[in-house]
C-alpha cells in the first residue's frame, strides 16, 4: 500500500470523529444511505442540530448527499476512513524494520556470548 | 489493505531467535532497547524506564536533519508487567520533562485521543520466542475509547466490504 496521507485532511476527519453523536450517524450510515429526517430519529436533538453534525461530516467528505432528490439522501463516504486506517498501517513498517535491528542485535549479543563461553 | 482487527491497531508476529528472558531485557534494559528501537537514521540517547505498573517511562529519539539534529521525546506508563511474558505501555508525544501537550496545543479537537498503546506478548518456544507486538491507536482505557472503538469497529467491516467491490 502507497497511500500517501494528507496531514489536514487527515485531522478535519479526526476532528469529524470526535463526537459521539457524528460516529453514531456514520455507523448508521455504514449500513445504507438515509435521509436527515431518519438519521434524527435516535436521538433526543432538533433536526437543524442533526443537519449540523452532518455539514460538518459532509465537509470532512465522510458524508456526501444526493443532489436530485428533495430529501437529499445522505450516504457515506469511506475515503477519508480509508486514510484513518492508513495512519494506523503507516507504523507496521517503523515496527517491522525495528523487529528487524533487534535480530541483528540479538545475533551479535549472542555470538559474544559465545565466544567469551569457548575462551 | 485491511489488516485484521481493528482499523486503529498494527499487530506484528515474530519468532525471535532467543530465550524469552533475553527478548525481555531487549524491551526493559535502557541500554538495549537504545540498541534496536530507533528507526533508521535515528539513534536513542535517552531511555528511563520504570519498569513496574505504575512506573513511567521517558523516551528520546534523536533524527540527524539537514538543520542539524532534531530530537523527539516520547513518554508513558507501564500498564501491565509480567516479566519474561507480558508488557503493556502508554505512548504520547511529550516534552523533555515528560509533560504531554493538550490535544488543542497539538492542532486536534479536545477529547481527540493523544495516547497510543504498545503491548509485547512473549512465549518461549523452545529457547525460542513467539514475540506478538500490537500498537493500539486508542488505548481501552481512555476517554471515550468504547464509542471509538465500536465505531471504528463497524466502519472497518464496512471499508473491507467497499475494498472488495
Amino acid at each position: 500500500m502507497t497511500a500517501t496521507i494528507d496531514e489536514d485532511r487527515l485531522s478535519e476527519t479526526f476532528a469529524a470523529l470526535a463526537n459521539s453523536t457524528r460516529r453514531a450517524i456514520l455507523a448508521r450510515l455504514a449500513e445504507g444511505g438515509a435521509t436527515v429526517n431518519e438519521l434524527a430519529e435516535p436521538f433526543e436533538m432538533t433536526l437543524p442540530a442533526i443537519s449540523k453534525h452532518i455539514k460538518v461530516l459532509e465537509r470532512a467528505g465522510l458524508v456526501v448527499r444526493g443532489q436530485r432528490a428533495q430529501y437529499r439522501p445522505c450516504a457515506l463516504d469511506p475515503a477519508p476512513l480509508e486514510e484513518v486506517s492508513a495512519w494506523a498501517e503507516r507504523y507496521r513498517p517503523v515496527w517491522e524494520a525495528r523487529f528487524d535491528r533487534m535480530d541483528d542485535y540479538l545475533k551479535q549479543l549472542q555470538a559474544t556470548k559465545a565466544g567469551k563461553g569457548n575462551d | 489493505m485491511i489488516d485484521k482487527g481493528s482499523a486503529d491497531a498494527v499487530e506484528i508476529e515474530r519468532i525471535v531467535d532467543a530465550p524469552a528472558a533475553l527478548v525481555w531485557q531487549m524491551w526493559t534494559d535502557p541500554e538495549h532497547f537504545k540498541a534496536w528501537y530507533g528507526p533508521d537514521g535515528a539513534t536513542i540517547p535517552v531511555a528511563k524506564m520504570d519498569v513496574r505498573v505504575g512506573g513511567t517511562r521517558l523516551v528520546c529519539m534523536e533524527v540527524q536533519t539537514p538543520n542539524g539534529p532534531m530530537r523527539m521525546w516520547f513518554t508513558g506508563e507501564y500498564r501491565e508487567v509480567v516479566e519474561n511474558e507480558r508488557l503493556i505501555y502508554t505512548e504520547s508525544i511529550s516534552d523533555e520533562n515528560g509533560h504531554v501537550p493538550a490535544p488543542s496545543d497539538m492542532g486536534m479537537p479536545e477529547g481527540h485521543p493523544t495516547t497510543t498503546e504498545v503491548r509485547v506478548e512473549l512465549r518461549d518456544i523452545g529457547g525460542r520466542t513467539k514475540m506478538v507486538m500490537t500498537h493500539v491507536g486508542i488505548p481501552h482505557d481512555s476517554p471515550g475509547a468504547a464509542g471509538w472503538a465500536m465505531a471504528l469497529g463497524k466502519l472497518t467491516a464496512y471499508i473491507a466490504a467497499y475494498s472488495d467491490r
